[in-house]
């Protein structure tokens, strides 16, 4: 099965090589593909056109809506792309598939500053080898409407005050890790999830909705739908600094939810030296302060540039370097682990849809 | 009964469009977040106009949606015909093969596109993308097209020919006159499934190449703001004005003549 | 193609000068190029799906490749998957039922009250909603179906003291929605049909005393009977694999087999899963059609 299965590869080298290999020779030689999140940073149109001129590097952005679909594209598109956001929890994976190279930290000067404790992420160290540059950090807990009662605990997801008043995350593992924790569980290797799953469903006379953007969360909370919601920190001082919406982010007494994302060199990159200097420019000072202030970000991987922010800044506020001691980073999940969350997570919903 | 008919469609089009009338208020609506009350403003066509990608993916669907229209209605006529007008074993098995790619969601049929051009070779560009969008819009074709041809009598063709007509000249000249609305109504289907059309595009396109549906599901993350519909509101009034233009001047075809 | 020349002496061979294909010969070249391109673009990757949905992983990356038929087990393992392809059935059924009730009345008004440029340009406006991108479209629902939306402005503007109507979120508001998205098919194959309709027959009817249910029953549904059942197609098989109408409009409750199998393909990365549920949601519905159209068929002997 492993020949049939590398002769396979073979012939998808082969036409990958033949089909897609035009677009390249095209191309500038000083211009990389960035695939990433649409509107997540890399591609701000006046972040790019200050690169540009700095360095004369051309930047394409390309954008995945799921990370497998990232995954997919890069292994559909070898040569395509230089540069990936990878969600530190996924980087093993990407290793795994040789789809990323190790991380050159002496071409990025800016990586000096890096905060210790993301450097050192098992996420990123694999086998000794340190991959993908950590680029910013957030968290996943609770969001409450001002005015309310600020949750303390999980627990007010299932609180029967707030009937028909609560919005989840549509991602198991996001539900599967967040209620791990309010059940004493460890997040990223939950053993009961019977307990997981009858904790979810007690949840159902609650819960209004199930949300999968930033975009539809504001809609929805502007429109007054929810009051209480699970939410992601870099978001929530988005939509209380930008959309003006009276939230305020909560973590509870059990912890966040802490995810890293990173910025990586696609393997057979051909410009990998400039890769570098772009991912060195998103992790400079000067360029995540801009960010954070005039659009909205998660923390910088960078403690240099958290430290350039003015000190009543509500991104600063909110991430408290010391959630990056307290609260434990959403760790690689093993597939049988993820389909395993898949299916309770499905179960749930249909619960909650019956 | 004419007028309770007349009130009848007047209703149909004020549901139809209720969702429309929204969506074109709602571009001229101050808030970011579609919050109401609503307060005018054309801040949003005012960013549309600097925003190029978004204006660009707008013409790039318009002019793949109607190389569709143009390619899956004279390709789905022509299989139509065959289907409707000749009898071969195994009609009715190609008659149910039309079903699968109506049937299988377009997310599954554009992966396994994606996988499919990506191991054969096709890869992916504009080529590969017109390949998709035509080949979801024939079915359309074909069972549009189908219906009409079983209301257009046989007998009048083989009169025809009987007169000495060829096979050919009495398709034009008897059945294809006959066929106008179904063919039109299947042209404007495939024109409105190939500008619907998001995961193929969203798959297919190079990098830096996009259109419209792809523009407005990639901002879904980034929140999709009322330029989105200052874009649809322009694209429909200008199609709608080109098509009643057209059905107004044009010269009338079979479709008002009675048979 | 398995094609038979005898029996395609249908189409008469006219005697002219150029020398005639023989009919198996065009019947070919008519249908090479759909089937062909078809083949092309969905049939061989859909093949490709298909032999995904019997491995145990997605064949991407270094994942060892092993053959199972444990995905097609999902709905005996996963029972509560039944529950879901009911609620999707069902769906489908309501969707389809309303858009036949009110597209066959608007075909037949457009019929027989209208007629010309100004009926061309109904119809034309009817199928004109189309053009608009359906999460547009869903989404503008929201924003009238929801508390507080412009479904209660308007009834508050007449009756101030009213509560809220607004019920987004709920099964009824995604029926509303997917019947809004596909209504013109059902208007325009029903057209189709009745468009032929001959006016002197339903006058000779009335003439001779027939009740208008009697021409309704009798005449009408019968001859719109192709374009029901087409509309019916183009309806039903799309509308229990959606799932941007189920997740939009139905929040909590809009769970369907449209929204499991994008689950699988997006978050899940589960492909075989995905692949396996949707072929068993083609085969229920080849199933059904097999089944209604034998019914059918007999119908319309009678």
């Amino acid at each position: 099965m492993q020949q049939t299965r590398r002769s396979f590869l073979t012939i998808m080298g082969a036409a990958a090589a033949a089909g897609l290999a035009r677009p390249r020779l095209a191309r500038a030689a000083t211009s990389i593909t960035v695939l990433n999140w649409q509107g997540y940073g890399t591609d701000e149109a006046w972040a790019v056109k200050a690169f540009t001129e700095k360095t004369g590097i051309q930047v394409v952005h390309d954008y995945f809506s799921s990370e497998p679909e990232m995954l997919t594209k890069l292994r559909t598109n070898p040569g395509v792309y230089d540069v990936v956001l990878i969600n530190s929890a996924r980087v093993s994976q990407a290793v795994a598939d040789s789809l990323v190279v190790a991380a050159d930290f002496s071409k990025v000067p800016n990586a000096a500053g890096l905060s210790p404790d993301l450097v050192n992420s098992a996420n990123r160290n694999i086998d000794g080898t340190g991959y993908g540059v950590p680029w910013v950090w957030g968290m996943t807990a609770l969001a409450a409407r001002e005015g309310g009662t600020i949750p303390d605990s999980y627990a007010a997801l299932g609180d029967p005050a707030n009937v028909g008043r609560v919005a989840l995350s549509d991602d198991a593992v996001t539900m599967v890790a967040l209620v791990a924790l309010l059940t004493g569980q460890d997040m990223n290797k939950p053993t009961d999830l019977a307990a997981i799953t009858d904790k979810l469903k007690s949840f159902k006379p609650n819960i209004k909705l199930m949300w999968s953007s930033e975009d539809q969360w504001n809609k929805s909370f502007a429109a007054k739908e929810f009051d209480l919601s699970v939410y992601w920190s870099g978001s929530s001082a988005r939509s209380k600094h930008i959309s003006k919406l009276p939230v305020q982010f909560v973590v509870p007494k059990e912890g966040a939810l802490v995810w890293m994302d990173t910025l990586n060199v696609v393997s057979g990159s051909a410009n990998p030296d400039a890769a570098l200097a772009f991912i060195n420019y998103m992790i400079d000072p000067e360029f995540y302060v801009e960010w954070a202030t005039k659009v909205g970000a998660p923390a910088s991987a960078n403690s240099t540039a958290m430290d350039k922010l003015p000190a009543d800044d509500l991104t600063r506020l909110i991430h408290d370097p010391k959630y990056l001691k307290t609260s434990t980073i959403q760790a690689a999940l093993t597939d049988e682990q993820r389909e395993a969350f898949n299916n309770l997570w499905q179960e749930v919903k249909a619960f909650y849809a019956a | 009964m004419k007028i309770a008919a007349r009130f009848y469609i007047a209703a149909i089009l004020a549901f139809l469009y209720l969702p429309i009338l929204v969506m074109m208020a709602m571009g001229f609506n101050e808030s970011p977040l579609y919050e109401l009350p609503f307060s005018f403003s054309t801040r949003w066509y005012q960013a549309l106009a600097g925003n190029a990608p978004l204006v660009n993916s707008g013409i790039n669907s318009i002019w793949i949606a109607v190389a569709t229209s143009i390619i899956a209605t004279v390709l789905g006529t022509m299989a139509s015909v065959a289907l409707s007008r000749r009898t071969f074993r195994g009609k009715t098995l190609l008659q149910l093969m039309l079903l699968p790619p109506i049937a299988i969601p377009w997310l599954i049929t554009g992966t396994a596109m994606l996988v499919f051009f990506f191991y054969s070779g096709i890869g992916r560009g504009l080529h590969a993308l017109l390949i998709g969008h035509v080949a979801l819009a024939i079915p359309y074709v074909v069972l549009v097209v189908g219906t009409g041809f079983q209301t257009v009598r046989a007998d009048l063709e083989e009169a025809a020919m009987s007169l000495g007509s060829t096979p050919v000249h009495a398709f034009f000249s008897i059945t294809l006159p006959l066929l106008y609305p179904s063919i039109l109504g299947a042209a404007l289907f495939a024109f409105a499934v190939s500008l619907d059309q998001f995961v193929i595009s969203y798959f297919l396109a190079t990098p830096g190449f996009s259109t419209l549906p792809v523009q407005i599901y990639s901002a879904i993350r980034k929140g999709f703001t009322p330029e989105i519909n200052a874009i649809s509101t322009i694209l429909l009034v200008g199609s709608m004005a080109v098509i009643v233009i057209f059905a107004l001047f044009a010269k009338p075809g079979g479709v008002s003549d009675k048979r | 193609m398995p094609l038979d020349p005898a029996n395609s002496t249908q189409l008469r061979e006219p005697g002219g000068s150029r020398k005639p294909l023989p009919p198996w010969a065009s019947t070919a070249a008519l249908l090479v190029p759909t089937y062909g391109w078809l083949t092309l673009a969905v049939f061989l990757p859909l093949c490709t799906m298909f032999a995904f949905s019997f491995l145990t992983a997605t064949p991407m990356g270094k994942a060892p490749i092993v053959f199972t038929f444990k995905q097609y087990r999902a709905f005996i393992d996963q029972p509560y998957l039944l529950g879901v392809a009911w609620q999707s059935l069902l769906m489908g059924f309501w969707t389809t039922f309303f858009c036949a009730v009110l597209g066959f009345f608007a075909a037949l008004a457009l019929v027989r009250a209208t007629e010309g440029k100004v009926r061309e340009t109904l119809l034309i406006l009817v199928l004109l909603p189309f053009w608009t991108n359906g999460l547009v479209r869903v989404f503008s629902w929201t924003m009238v179906l929801r508390e507080g939306g412009f479904l209660d402005y308007a009834i508050h503007s007449v009756w101030p003291g009213a509560g809220s109507v607004g019920f987004l979120y709920t099964r009824q508001a995604v029926v509303v929605g997917l019947v809004h998205g596909y209504l013109p098919y059902m208007i325009l194959t029903c057209y189709i049909a009745l468009v032929t309709i001959d006016n002197t027959i339903v006058e000779a009817a009335s003439s001779l005393g027939a009740r208008w249910w009697t021409i309704l029953w009798k005449i009408l549904l019968p001859m719109a009977a192709p374009g029901l059942i087409s509309g019916s197609v183009l309806i039903f098989v799309p509308v229990i694999g959606s799932f941007m109408e189920p997740r939009i409009l139905g929040g909590r409750v809009g769970v369907t087999m449209g929204t499991v199998i994008e689950d699988q393909f997006t978050q899940a990365f589960n492909w075989p899963l995905g692949a396996a549920l949707s072929f068993t949601m083609l085969a229920v519905v080849l199933g059904i059609f097999a089944t209604f159209s034998g019914v059918l068929r007999r119908g319309t002997a009678l």
